[in-house]
């Protein structure tokens, strides 16, 4: 089996994940990641599980301690967002200027809960240059929640018909071009077509296919997983449990 | 009619300071104008795009409580563009959600 990596711009992925985690960095507003519930360890917006965000506000406040800084960060679509970035002590200054209130930002980080208040702690905060920033996070957040919506929706659905558009420029083995219909085995053909329509960049997890194909057991799920690795019609990504399809659509 | 409390808008300064400082007309996007009351006078000349944060009042102006002007030094900001993000948030509003409590 051949282990490929996705890299994309919107995607950070450290280190193999044990468990079925999003890797993508979200556009958020406040009012969702407050809305989001949380379930062990993962948080959700609708079904759509997030952990990295992104947010653009404005500072309202900000604290300096020795190891972090505290911001408040307001978007005005709920109340402002603690927002915390720890100081690099080792660093001789430069790296952590404190953002002035009333300055424009973008935030990325993971959102985080604590007795019930969520907070963010920041990988990154960098002052708005162009506010034409502002619209774009605006729209992005509009398109990434509808598309990550519609990807969870479409994905319960097993498509009727599968294309075949070509190869993906995604790193992984490379299938031919376009995949036979015959030779596959109807459970093969349904857990190759939920993985087809995946375009989360990790693929799909063993779970989610699990979630979706009622009628299959799982171990009759790996088994058409193996077959279908093995054939070049997909390949694993983050770990041996998440796979994506050779031909994206 | 809109029960808003806190909304924000973004409105273009046209360049109408009434003279005591104290209200703005600002024109959006799309030719409007809205009369802006706020708080305390301005005490120096603004132009440029400016982000109001108020109330709208009865006779359909705003009470600002606080303004951000937005930096042009590198970039203009598209206001046009703006307010098409502005229409697509409030057709998408399940994408967008604003607090509880408020109507949009």
């Amino acid at each position: 089996m051949h282990k490929g990596w996705t890299v994309s711009p919107a995607v950070t992925v450290p280190c193999p994940s044990q468990r079925s985690r999003s890797q993508n960095i979200v556009p958020c507003t406040v009012s969702q990641l407050l809305a989001a519930e949380q379930v062990d360890e993962t948080f959700r917006i609708c079904d759509v599980e997030i952990s990295q965000v992104t947010v653009v506000g404005i500072v309202r406040h900000a604290e300096k301690a020795p190891t972090n800084i505290l911001y408040k960060v307001d978007d005005m679509t709920a109340a402002p967002m603690d927002v915390r970035q720890w100081v690099d002590t080792d660093e001789a200054g430069g790296e952590n200027v404190v953002v002035p209130p009333g300055t424009y930002v973008k935030v990325a980080g993971h959102l985080r809960s604590f007795q019930n208040k969520k907070s963010l702690v920041a990988f990154k905060i960098m002052p708005l240059e162009n506010m034409n920033e502002f619209t774009t996070h605006i729209l992005e957040i509009v398109n990434a929640h509808m598309m990550l919506r519609k990807n969870l929706m479409s994905a319960s659905r097993v498509p009727q018909s599968f294309s075949s558009t070509g190869i993906s420029d995604m790193g992984g083995y490379r299938g031919g071009g376009s995949l036979p219909v015959n030779g596959l085995t109807a459970y093969q053909s349904q857990v190759l077509n939920l993985i087809k329509s995946c375009h989360v960049p990790e693929g799909m997890s063993l779970q989610d296919l699990k979630q979706q194909l009622h009628s299959m057991s799982m171990p009759t799920i790996k088994q058409a997983v193996e077959f279908l690795s093995s054939e070049g019609h997909i390949y694993s990504t983050v770990d041996d449990d998440h796979y994506k399809s050779t031909d994206a659509e | 009619p809109l029960d808003v409390a806190e909304e924000p808008k973004s409105t273009q300064y046209s360049g109408e300071i009434h003279p005591s400082g104290k209200f703005i007309v600002l024109t959006d996007g799309l030719g409007k104008h809205t009369t802006v009351e706020l708080s305390e006078p301005l005490d120096e000349e603004i132009s440029g795009v400016i982000e109001v944060v108020g109330r709208v009042t009865n006779q359909a102006t705003i009470m600002c409580a606080s303004f951000v002007q937005f930096r042009e030094d590198k970039s203009a900001f598209d206001l046009e563009l703006y307010n098409e993000a502005l229409k697509i948030i409030q057709e998408f509003h399940e994408y967008f959600p604003f607090g509880t409590g408020m109507n949009t």
